[in-house]
């Protein structure tokens, strides 16, 4: 986006804005088109929003997030410069660059730094920071050649190293990738001098541009996609087993096959991360299996679930995974060699997305990686995410012995040897907690979503509660599986968001978190913020059925009614503080 | 009107957003700076993309009115253009 671009887009008015979006922008420099750019940019990504950035003093980058930390929790966006750390590392201050001076700016940037990741880390326990670390040259102050790094330059880089080490870490911070940045933006192109000098802003547009996008993508939070359905000939490996045998397929050098091995190991490193992978291949099942078993294969087979093998049509094969699975098709990406296969798939799942593996070729393999993880990316894996595929293979082995009549059903819950756990808190921090409500549709009160700031805000609110339920049973452990979210005033609870995994359905759940809210808060009744979505069907149904199918636009259960109506619950019950 | 002087029209637009077509031909930078301190940087930065011609504030001041700083980024356009 150039100038002009972001200038115009922000002359156009909002049309009825949906919600207000303040971001407060945190830097040393004057902001000047760095908020134009930033504006500009989160105009494309919330289009409904009014955007208003709020801006501190220039070149006191500290005192601005001081003074930001007295107010409440606002979004915040930082991004610190050389002369942040030591205005000696920048060149509008002219305090000296002998070599006598040299040991003493590398010692006050270490504290400096120190100071600045303490304030941030405050500041990101009340909402959500996005920043940069320095992203511009050094000046030349250093007496080595261009080609050869001082050690005090080593040094200084070091400490903006730790800098970006040890808030990156925090679960509220979300640092930039310099790498990232320097694709986009090469280091020669970034400074402004002239710009530098006379106005006090140092980016060139192209830079600051690169740098309000990348920002922009972080403050977007795209939600990650949960599963990948491979192929397994010419892409898991290279060959086609059928003709070649289990001997002949390759994944290394030698077999001048190694894009086919990183392609396995990075499969690998999306499974351990909670990313389910499963297998569509037209095969021979009994080589299949023996080809998985060989024992150098980078990718184990107790990470694939569940493997369509055989001669079907691909389309029917996916069906079937996601199914299992039962998460949409728009969050599967599938892979194939073959492009007929990936026409054939993606006509059958339009919204899914549908990928050629590009065999022999090495950069556009290399390429996929990147975009793979862009597309499954995340901050950290969960519990839940480690356990992920050890539930879904429970559930499939619980809907085989699942019976279907209601005393069936009592005396298998009965030996289910079900636990749940419950928190009843409001813990913020609990990102299990915020991700189910921002990703759950079926089992979902109203739909509801909260960005960072207003979950922090909602539970900030004394009368403010929040639930969580974890679930395990003989089957394996399903995690952090529901969350109710409200407030209670006068022995009245009013729900406001609820949400609970579908893996999670059939097991009474929802039944024992009415149980246990009516208990824990003494309540009499519960009111429910309940509005009607095109996929809150389940919700629908337990309404229905629970209330006998007469609730109006704000359903509600009294406790006397609710102990009169539920099923019988056989969940042993475990309380925590905080999980 | 030239496809050059709608560009220079486009980049006053987004920098004076109140201000119609008119206004921005009949106006004078000399007193556009004076309500707005950072319009001055924002336009210079503008007609550096927009353009590619490096030009400083005091250059704009100098020539004040718009039609002036239009005929100058011609001028200025061609002679590099015959440069190449």
């Amino acid at each position: 986006m150039n100038l002009l671009s972001a200038l115009e887009l922000l002359k156009q008015p909002v049309s009825e804005p949906e919600s207000d979006r303040q971001l407060y922008l945190g830097c040393g420099f004057t902001p000047l088109h760095l908020k134009t750019f930033l504006a500009a940019y989160l105009r494309l990504c919330f289009p409904k929003d009014r955007i208003e950035i709020n801006t501190g003093l220039y070149g006191d980058l500290l005192g601005s997030l001081e003074r930001l930390r007295l107010s409440r929790g606002l979004m915040t966006c930082v991004l610190v410069e050389w002369a942040d750390l030591d205005p000696r590392l920048g060149i509008r201050s002219l305090g000296g660059w002998g070599s006598a001076d040299i040991p003493d700016i590398v010692e006050s940037a270490r504290r400096q730094s120190e100071r600045l990741a303490d304030l941030i880390k405050q500041l990101a326990d009340k909402a959500p920071i996005y920043m940069s670390a320095p992203t511009l040259p050094l000046p030349p102050m250093f007496t080595t050649r261009a080609a050869e790094a001082h050690p005090s330059e080593c040094q200084v880089r070091e400490i903006v190293a730790s800098f970006a080490t040890s808030l990156s870490a925090h679960g509220r911070v979300r640092m930039l990738s310099s790498q990232q940045l320097d694709e986009l933006s090469p280091l020669a192109r970034r400074f402004d001098l002239k710009a530098e000098i006379t106005t006090g802003f140092p980016y060139t547009l192209e830079h600051v541009s690169s740098l309000a996008e990348l920002l922009t993508t972080l403050i977007q939070d795209s939600r990650p996609k949960k599963g990948l359905i491979t192929d397994l000939d010419d892409t898991i490996w290279a060959g086609i087993l059928g003709e070649i045998g289990v001997d002949g397929i390759r994944w290394d050098m030698a077999g001048n096959a190694h894009m086919h091995g990183l392609y396995q190991q990075f499969l690998g490193s999306l499974a351990s991360a909670g990313v389910l992978i499963a297998v569509a291949s037209k095969n021979d099942p009994a080589l299949v299996e023996q080809a998985l078993a060989r024992g150098d294969m980078l990718l184990s087979k107790e990470s694939l679930f569940p493997l369509e093998v055989h001669w079907k049509a691909k389309s029917e094969s996916v069906r079937r995974i996601v199914e299992t699975w039962n998460i949409g098709p728009a969050d599967v990406i599938f892979i194939d060699d073959s492009p007929m296969e990936v026409a054939e798939v993606h006509a059958a799942f339009p919204e899914m997305e549908c990928i050629v593996f590009p065999k022999g070729n090495y950069q556009a393999t290399w390429d996929l990686l990147k975009r793979l993880r862009n597309s499954f990316g995340k901050k950290s894996v969960s519990p839940e995410d480690v356990i992920r595929l050890q539930s879904i293979r429970a559930e499939s082995a619980l809907k085989s012995s699942t019976p279907r009549s209601e005393l069936g059903a009592d005396d298998f819950l009965l030996r289910a040897e079900a636990v749940i756990t419950f928190c009843l808190a409001a813990n913020a921090r609990d990102n299990r907690a915020f991700e189910l409500v921002n990703k759950t549709n079926q089992f979902n009160l109203n739909g509801k979503r909260y960005s960072e700031s207003d979950w922090l805000s909602f539970l900030q609110d004394p009368a403010a509660f929040l639930l969580t339920a974890s679930y395990e049973d003989k089957f394996g452990p399903l995690g952090k599986i529901a969350v109710v979210m409200g407030k209670i005033a006068d022995h009245k609870v009013h729900v406001s968001t609820w949400v609970m995994s579908c893996r999670a359905f059939s097991r009474r759940i929802e039944h024992h978190c009415l149980k246990y809210l009516f208990e824990k808060l003494d309540a009499e009744e519960i009111v429910f913020e309940y509005k009607l979505t095109p996929r809150n069907g389940p919700i629908q149904d337990f309404f229905a059925e629970l209330l006998e199918g007469r609730y109006g636009p704000t359903p509600s259960v009294r406790k006397a009614y609710f102990s009169a109506k539920a099923p019988a619950l056989f969940h042993h019950i475990v309380e925590v503080a905080n999980v | 009107m030239s496809e050059h002087d709608d560009r220079l029209v486009r980049c006053f637009a987004s920098v004076f957003p109140m201000m119609s077509e008119e206004e921005i031909r009949a106006s004078n930078v000399a007193t556009l700076f004076d309500l707005d301190s950072l319009a001055g940087v924002t336009l210079v930065a503008l007609i550096d993309q927009e353009f590619g011609i490096n030009v400083e504030i005091s250059d704009l001041l100098k020539l004040g009115p718009f039609e002036a700083i239009s005929q100058f980024l011609q001028k200025r356009n061609s002679f590099e253009v015959s440069q190449e």
